[in-house]
Formats: structure tokens, C-alpha cells, sequence
């Protein structure tokens, strides 16, 4: 059997996603449920001062990280399956994204300290672990 | 295959899509641009995607940048059978699949502009206020990372084998189809069912001196070659033709008439030979004397072992007298042993080995629980792992005794 990887977008017209990366794992306040979608997770700035340095700041927590260029690109592959001659289903791969860049959060969050921020996110908050 | 199996019918994760429906548009709206043109000073949110969810029909698989003009150029496919591993194949080269995993959130942000508000009554305001909003559709738990692998030839002969092409076959080709192409592989099936990228699939039917007839890969049955050999030798003797330059336009219709068809004899030439063009007599064939010697060696010994002067005799007796026929030509495919004042010679092939390091060694040892290093060394010249040396291998799956200083080493197993 062979699956067929394909790129309809074309040499070097692939459009670019990209990926914000972390230290352990956000995880929503148990009133929020299971209903996530479309839930603000934290906001991200881009540092006045320094090229390519951000501050995210999730719930009462604040990490700095950097753009970075990934040393090899990742796609991004969707398995899907096509009908071939009628009625056959044939196993695809198509690259649906290119991701070249990330935004990387190495270091364990600062806790933001003012009370009324807390007040004002407290949808979330971020549980770190040792991991990396 | 595991790891990308999308045949599997019973996986639900895996969407059914269209032929022709873009699968990404329910993606829309990640921000990726946005978020990676950032102003300094500039802020965004970062949401959870409306779409957000698992998502384990999306991959992310790292490539380097030689590899990435291939992906762009749709020269690349996942090959294997359902059991087996999945391998990715560019034109050239065979890949394993290697997951990934990681601890860390990688929060996965598609392309294209948030698209939450109608552009037609949206304000300004709500407009810039969308396109400072990136969503996180998945997070992913790892990459998939590409390892390149030896390509897994070994099928290919097994399938091959299963029917041998044979002169008699031409004649019954009016049998019923449905048995009539049992145990035949076109290109295309060998593609579906060998794990290497066609160039090395192309060197593995090289190799196996394999031959295309009427659209099936088919290796010729061993007695095929003897007799067109055989007749070739003795008609080079009648007519006094020059092994090392043949005419073609004497030596095909000869071959012809007594009933080898064209295709057959040209294609023993060509792996038992080479071709070369003279403006006098057309095209001419040299026969390899190695070659040949290796062939009529093989023949000899088919089945059990035999003494060693009876071979030599027999050998010399079906080769031309002014060929060479010297031991080290059967490098690899025979062994000779010592049982008390005799020697026995007897076939022992490197290419009905296997082709991995850990079992090749263990079928040698089995063979033979002590080698020295000139009979080891045809047995494992082939071996090619990436990355590792044959010094590497030795040392893995080896034990190296040296008895005395200047004694040769024995190599016996781990």
C-alpha cells in the first residue's frame, strides 16, 4: 500500500502556521468545564525594547520567552481519504501548512503578584511542572 | 501500517473528506501571520480555536530543508503493508518514522486571518480588534521525526521466486485469467508491497537480475540461463566466435532458432556480459569471464556438498579452457571445509541471507560458531547501516580472538 504525500499550495506558496510553545500545561479552572473553545488563554507582547522577546502572561503568571527559527521546518500533514475509482478508499497525507518559526517559553512562569490582576484572569490558571 | 495508518477503517479520528473539498477551511483564522509580524510593543490574545480539539488526523513532521523541495513536489509516499511499519520514501531514499513526544504545550496556530466577524459590517475597530486575536487549534504531544533506514529488499526475492519465469509458460498463456497473474508483481505492485523507494527498488531487480516481461518483474528460472549459456559457449566453439566480442546479428538468430526468445537471450548477455559497438560488426557482446565462472560454479554445486577436485574438474569441464577459474572468484558463495584429508567444497550464498545486521550474524554463527576474517568478510562487506561503520558492527555483534600477536583474529558471536 502506498499513500501518496501531497502539497497542492505549490513550491514555496505553503501557508505558514506556527506554534507557541511551553513548559508543562495550561489547564482552565474546573467552573469552566469542559467548553474551552474560544476561551482566551492569555495574552502575549512583544517586547518594546528587544527584538523577538515576548512576555505571555496566562492567569497571575507571566512567562518571557523568544522567536526562534526552527532548525528544520515542521509541516503540518492531514490524514484524509479520497475515493478512487469507484467506491475505494485511498489513504492521503496533504501538507496543509508549513511551521518555520515558534515562540518558545523555556523558563518556569513568574507569579504576577498585583491582586487585581488576579481578580481580572483568574479564568485560568497554569500548572508548571518540572518537565524540561 | 502503524504509526499513519489512514486505512484503517475503523479509526473514527480520521476524517472522511472529499476528493476536492480543501480539508483546511474549517481551519481558517489561526492568526499564524499575525502573530509572527508582531510590532514591538504590540499584544495579542491568544484564544482557544473554535475548532479547538484533539485533531489526530494532523501530524506535524519535521524535515530538513534538502528534503522539503520533494514534499513541495509530491515525489514523496508512505509505503507498507498493514503489519508492517511505516517507511517515507523521497525517489531516492527509504525513511523510518520516528515519534516524538514532548511534556511541553505546543500550542499549534494555524494560518490565515481571524475570520470571527462579517468583514462586510464589521467596524474598523472590530476588524483590528480580530487581527490582533491568534487561536490555538491543537496542542500537539510531539513530532514525527524522519531516520534514514536501509531499504527492506528482502521480500522483493521471496515474491520474485514465488514463479520463476520458464520457456513453457509462453506457451500457456491462454490459461484463465484469474490464475494466469497469481504470483506476478508489476512495478506498481512492487511499490505496494516493498518497503524502498524506487531507485533502490530499481537496484534490488538489478541486482536479483530481474527482468520485465509483458508488464511483470520475473527472475528466469536458473535453468534458463544455464542452457543459454551452455549454447552460447558451444556455438562460440563450432563457429570459432570470440568470447570477448560476440556479434549480436550471429549470435541472436542462433539462439533464436533453437527456440530462446530474443528478450531472454539479449537480457543474459546483459547480466553475464557487456555491450560495446563496433562500426564493422554492429553491436558486440563480451561475456565475463568472472562472471560466467560464478554462474557454471553455482550450477555445479545446487545441491549437496562435493570434494574439492571433483568440483575444480567439473567446473573447468563447462568453461572454456582459457578462463581462469580460481577460488577467490566464489568469494560469498561458497564455503570449503577440511574433513580430515579432504576438502569439501559447498554453496553457501551471501544473497540468501538476511539482510539485517543482527540476524545476518546470527544465521553465520549458526553456520559456523568461529570465523576467520577472509571467509567473514564476503559475508558481511554488504552490510550497509546508516551511521554505523563495519568496524561498529563487528564490535556489536562480534567476538575478536587473536590466540597469538601475529596469528590472524577469529571472530566468534557476542
Amino acid at each position: 500500500m502506498q499513500i501518496q504525500v501531497r502539497c497542492n499550495c505549490g513550491e514555496g506558496d505553503c501557508s505558514e502556521w506556527a506554534i507557541i510553545e511551553l513548559q508543562g500545561l495550561v489547564e482552565s479552572q474546573t467552573s469552566i468545564g469542559d467548553e474551552i473553545r474560544n476561551l482566551e488563554i492569555g495574552r502575549l507582547c512583544h517586547s518594546s525594547c528587544l527584538e523577538g522577546s515576548y512576555t505571555f502572561t496566562v492567569g497571575y503568571h507571566e512567562l518571557t520567552g523568544t522567536k526562534m527559527i526552527l532548525k528544520k521546518p515542521l509541516l503540518v500533514l492531514q490524514k484524509s481519504k479520497t475515493v478512487v475509482n469507484g467506491g475505494d478508499k485511498r489513504g492521503e497525507l496533504q501538507i496543509v501548512g508549513i511551521i518555520r518559526q515558534k515562540i518558545l517559553f523555556k523558563t518556569r512562569p513568574k507569579a504576577l503578584i498585583s491582586r487585581s490582576h488576579v481578580k481580572e484572569r483568574k479564568v485560568l490558571n497554569l500548572r508548571s511542572s518540572n518537565a524540561e | 501500517m502503524k504509526e499513519i495508518d489512514v486505512h484503517d477503517a475503523n479509526s473514527n479520528a480520521v476524517p472522511y473528506v472529499e476528493n476536492e473539498h480543501l480539508p483546511n477551511e474549517k481551519w481558517k483564522g489561526g492568526g499564524a501571520e499575525a502573530l509572527l509580524k508582531m510590532e514591538k510593543d504590540a499584544s495579542v490574545s491568544v484564544k482557544y480555536h473554535s475548532n479547538f480539539g484533539s485533531h489526530d488526523d494532523l501530524l506535524l513532521l519535521e524535515v530538513d530543508d534538502k528534503l522539503l523541495s520533494e514534499f513541495l513536489n509530491n515525489r514523496i509516499t508512505i509505503r507498507g503493508q498493514p503489519n508492517d511499519e511505516a517507511v517515507l520514501c523521497t525517489p531516492s531514499t527509504t525513511y523510518a518514522l520516528k515519534f516524538v513526544g514532548t511534556s511541553n504545550s505546543v500550542f499549534l496556530i494555524p494560518a490565515g486571518e481571524h475570520n470571527s466577524l462579517n468583514n462586510d459590517v464589521a467596524s474598523n475597530n472590530e476588524l483590528a480588534e480580530a487581527r490582533s486575536v491568534v487561536s490555538v487549534l491543537k496542542v500537539a504531544s510531539g513530532v514525527m521525526e524522519l531516520v534514514p533506514i536501509a531499504p527492506k529488499l528482502d521480500k522483493l526475492k521471496f515474491l520474485l521466486k514465488e514463479r520463476l519465469y520458464t520457456l513453457e509458460e509462453d506457451d500457456e498463456m491462454d490459461m484463465e485469467s484469474d490464475t494466469h497473474n497469481r504470483g506476478l508483481y508489476s512495478f506498481q505492485d512492487l511499490r505496494d508491497l516493498i518497503q524502498a523507494s524506487d531507485n533502490e527498488l530499481i537496484a534490488g531487480l538489478e541486482s536479483l537480475s530481474a527482468l520485465e516481461i509483458n508488464g511483470f518483474w520475473r527472475i528466469l528460472d536458473k535453468s534458463i540461463t544455464n542452457d543459454v549459456l551452455t549454447m552460447i559457449l558451444r556455438n562460440a566453439i563450432i563457429h570459432e566466435w570470440q568470447i570477448s566480442a560476440l556479434k549480436e546479428y550471429e549470435v541472436l538468430p542462433m539462439l533464436e532458432s533453437d527456440g530462446y526468445p530474443l528478450k531472454i537471450v539479449i537480457h543474459c548477455l546483459n547480466t553475464h556480459g557487456n555491450k560495446s559497438e563496433s562500426s564493422e560488426n554492429g553491436l558486440l557482446w563480451s561475456l565475463d569471464e568472472k562472471k560466467l565462472c560464478l554462474h557454471f560454479a553455482k550450477q555445479i554445486l545446487t545441491s549437496k556438498k562435493m570434494k574439492l577436485e571433483n568440483f575444480m574438474t567439473k567446473w573447468k569441464s563447462n568453461l572454456p579452457t582459457e578462463m581462469n577459474t580460481d577460488l577467490t572468484i566464489l568469494e560469498g558463495e561458497v564455503l570449503c571445509e577440511k574433513i580430515g584429508m579432504e576438502t569439501w567444497i559447498r554453496s553457501f550464498s551471501v544473497s540468501s541471507l538476511p539482510s539485517s545486521p543482527q540476524e545476518r550474524f546470527a544465521t553465520l554463527f549458526k553456520e559456523r560458531p568461529k570465523w576467520e576474517w577472509k571467509d567473514l568478510h564476503p559475508y558481511i562487506r554488504d552490510l550497509k547501516v546508516p551511521g554505523v561503520s563495519s568496524e561498529g558492527l563487528l564490535i556489536k555483534y562480534t567476538r575478536k580472538t587473536q590466540p597469538t600477536e601475529d596469528s590472524e583474529p577469529v571472530f566468534s558471536a557476542r
